[in-house]
């Protein structure tokens, strides 16, 4: 045998002296080592063309007053597109928006997903059905959601307001969608029962890897259930908490669909539920300025990356 | 055994080239296909794709398909028009996104309100030195006409013309005791007062909105502006005294529940069009598309409601321009063909024909004939003899974001009419200087 040489890397190249040459060898390896660049060569390009591409060229029109038409003369503006948002009190507005899109539906869908997985287990007669139920909402359309919850919450014969006037005793007619604090509930409450069944079927496949001898042990070792899930369940599950946590992050500051479904568009009332998505789609689709626009993605995709960084450094560090 | 795995990982290598390779090869042709696509098509029959918002509610979207396209086909064997009806809160973002794509629609109608935004983003054919167009301008009514104009240049031709009346209901005038309509402004406001009755549910005024094609009316027959003329400016308009009078009178009576549920908006509000022929709002302003729907529901006038000149006040008896402009993006395929279709939908035969659904000819030549055919637009063109446009101008749709977002912070509560109009005032100035 003069030579052996698969696709398996971790096979050593085995050469006979005197039979390959110092140059053949080379080539050999030099081949062997272009293998796994040529494979990832379509995936890295498809990235390149439709991510990285976009992101830079995002980037570059940040610094100009751009039009879109091609051809157009696009006047270079510096930084100003970036100091103008500094001193806009609608980004203001939505960046408190996205915070608290962040801190009140993330908890909640990894605490309801998590408590959904962990009492729908096989043992739970018609488990299949509740886990199905809960989570259909994830297969439907969030444009079909939104205008649903709009007519839930409608001022005038709305679900919302019947059931609240059944249990007060008089007619309801508040207008939900029409206030800055009932239309963003309306929202968050939206984004929950929708995004439940999501973090609930990732737990489901978690818990199911977590060993069950491991749990058995500690109970025979005496240990309550809860702790139980505090020293042996949670740390199991480390890595889908920091998956589900990541995604759902960066899924609430990327919130836009419910909100433009339900506010028309508007980001309303009087711009307060707006969110750094719904702005930054609002100036460039409505007003045109793509430049604000792109400025506005640029910081978002700061931000986001900032997040996401944070999270998996705390969520690696700490032993929960 | 050598040979077989040196022949297998040249296999792999060959493979995966040919796969990378086919895959480029692959992409490469399919953008050529996209590219040959029209060139193939023209040497047959061209199909040409008109994108509008037409009402598919009522028989506007296919008078526009079975009728006159249909007659435009007959006319030219050799194209075909595909009406591409697109809702109104998207269409100008399709449109710009399709544009700026190379793919954009042969024609548009557009809202007479996005054509200087459209033409300062150069996205539009200027049809000013256009020999087909000049005709066709130059019959046009001045007041659909001026809002296609951009740094004095036509970006488009007008396709239809609208305004807004006020309509009355007279079975809550009656039951009010109100002898008939309010014919100024002052009398509106007392009368919307008399008309509501909470018990039944029924409010006095309905207004659909917060924003400037709404609230214009009131504003400009009070006296008041939104910016000086030449729409550089709205110091000392949005924020005069009249304006913010007329605003004052509107926040009081909604306040006073006086005013229905869509001046504030939100999900379960109700339009003026659903409530009015209900008798829930007693009075609203509408344009003519609102006959044929009432017409179709059996609510008709003069026996259930009347139509009247906008009431005055000190600036008169003013309303809002309206319509649509045809306009055609700057880099559209098959122009000539293009351009038979849009002279034919500014022709008698369209003009007319959208006339029955409620589309006010923008020509001078058709006025006449659409009051013989449908009696009811009289009303309609003669305030149009005293409406205005919005401001033409590219920051307008800014303009209009900051008003109604100020106005519903005033409705909330949050903020004085004079502090929210000075805040509307800078947003809207800095605006219409950065968009000049």
């Amino acid at each position: 045998m003069i030579a052996t040489n698969t696709l398996d890397e971790r096979r050593p190249v085995e050469v006979l002296p005197g039979v390959a040459s110092r140059r053949s060898l080379r080539s050999q390896r030099a081949r062997q080592a272009a293998v796994p660049y040529l494979l990832i060569f379509p995936a890295l390009a498809v990235y390149a063309v439709f991510t990285a591409y976009p992101v830079f060229r995002q980037f570059e029109i940040s610094f100009f007053n751009w039009h879109i038409f091609p051809g157009a003369s696009n006047p270079f503006v510096g930084w100003s597109n970036y100091t103008k948002i500094f001193h806009d009190p609608i980004v203001r507005t939505a960046a408190r928006n996205s915070f608290l899109w962040v801190v009140t539906t993330v908890p909640v869908q990894i605490f309801l997903g998590l408590f959904a997985a962990a009492v729908l287990t096989d043992r739970l007669p018609g488990s299949i059905f509740w886990r199905a139920a809960v989570y259909i909402p994830v297969v439907t359309s969030y444009v079909v959601v939104s205008w649903v919850f709009s007519y839930l919450f409608a001022s005038q014969g709305g679900a919302a307001n019947a059931v609240l006037g059944f249990f007060t005793g008089h007619s309801e007619s508040i207008n939900w969608t029409a206030q800055t604090w009932t239309t963003n509930g309306v929202m968050w409450l939206l984004t929950i029962w929708k995004g439940v069944g999501w973090s609930f079927i990732i737990f489901l496949a978690a818990l199911d890897a977590v060993p069950r001898e491991q749990m058995e042990s500690a109970r025979i070792d005496g240990a309550t259930e809860r702790r139980v899930w505090r020293h042996v369940v949670i740390p199991e599950l480390r890595p889908a908490l920091t998956f589900v946590t990541v995604l759902l992050v960066i899924g609430a500051v990327q919130v836009f669909t419910q909100i433009y479904e339900i506010t028309k568009g508007t980001g309303g009332p009087y711009n307060s539920t707006q969110t750094l998505m719904t702005y930054m789609y609002q100036n460039a689709f409505s007003f045109f300025a793509f430049g604000y626009a792109a400025a506005l993605a640029s910081l978002l995709a700061v931000v986001l990356f900032g997040f996401s960084w944070a999270e998996i450094r705390v969520l690696r560090q700490q032993d929960i | 055994m050598k040979a077989t795995k040196r022949t297998t990982r040249r296999k792999y290598l060959v493979r995966a080239t040919l796969l990378a390779g086919t895959g480029v090869m692959t992409t490469l042709t399919g953008i050529t296909a996209v590219g040959v696509a029209p060139a193939s098509a023209s040497s047959s029959k061209v199909t040409l794709q008109f994108w509008n918002a037409y009402n598919t509610t009522d028989k506007e979207a296919t008078t526009m398909q079975n009728v006159v396209l249909a007659k435009f086909e007959k006319q030219n064997p050799g194209i075909k028009v595909q009406s591409v009806v697109v809702p109104y809160a998207d269409l100008e973002a399709k449109f710009i996104a399709a544009a700026a794509a190379g793919n954009p629609p042969a024609l548009i109608r557009s809202d007479i309100a996005w054509v200087p935004s459209l033409a300062a983003e150069g996205v539009l054919l200027d049809l000013t030195k256009q020999k087909w167009a000049k005709s066709i301008l130059g019959g046009a009514l001045p007041g659909p006409l001026s809002t296609n104009l951009y740094n004095g240049n036509y970006y488009g031709v007008p396709d239809d013309t609208n305004t807004q009346v006020f309509f009355w209901n007279k079975a809550d005038f009656a039951a009010a005791s109100i002898a008939g309509p309010p014919t100024t402004l002052a009398e509106v406001w007392t009368d919307a007062a008399a008309l509501t009755n909470k018990a039944k549910g029924q409010f006095g005024l309905g207004i659909d909105g917060t924003d400037v094609w709404n609230v214009a009316p009131y504003i400009w027959s009070n006296g008041g502006n939104f910016t000086n003329p030449s729409w550089t400016s709205t110091t000392g308009y949005i924020n005069g005294s009249a304006t913010e009078a007329t605003l004052q009178d509107l926040v009081n009576l909604d306040k006073a529940g006086d005013i229905g549920s869509d001046f504030v908006g939100g999900s379960g509000s109700v339009s003026g069009e659903t409530a009015f022929p209900k008798g829930e709002y007693a009075m609203y302003i509408d344009g003519p598309w609102a006959y044929p729907t009432y017409s179709a529901e059996k609510f008709t006038t003069p026996a259930d409601y009347g139509m009247e000149l906008m009431p005055s006040g000190p600036g008169g008896t003013v309303s809002t321009v309206g319509g649509e402009d045809l306009v055609i993006a700057k880099d559209v395929q098959n122009l000539p063909q293009v351009e038979k279709l849009a002279t034919f939908l500014t022709g008698t035969y369209a003009q007319l024909q959208m006339a029955n659904q409620g589309d006010l000819a923008a020509y001078k030549a058709d006025a006449a004939a659409e009051v013989k055919q449908q009696p009811y637009l009289s009303i309609f063109v003669q305030q149009l003899l005293t409406a205005r446009a919005r401001p033409v101008a590219p920051g307008y749709s800014i303009l209009d974001a900051d008003f109604g977002a100020e106005m519903q912070e005033v409705l909330a509560g949050n903020l004085s009419v004079s502090n929210a109009m000075d805040t509307a005032s800078q947003e809207a100035n800095a605006a219409l200087v950065a968009n000049s």
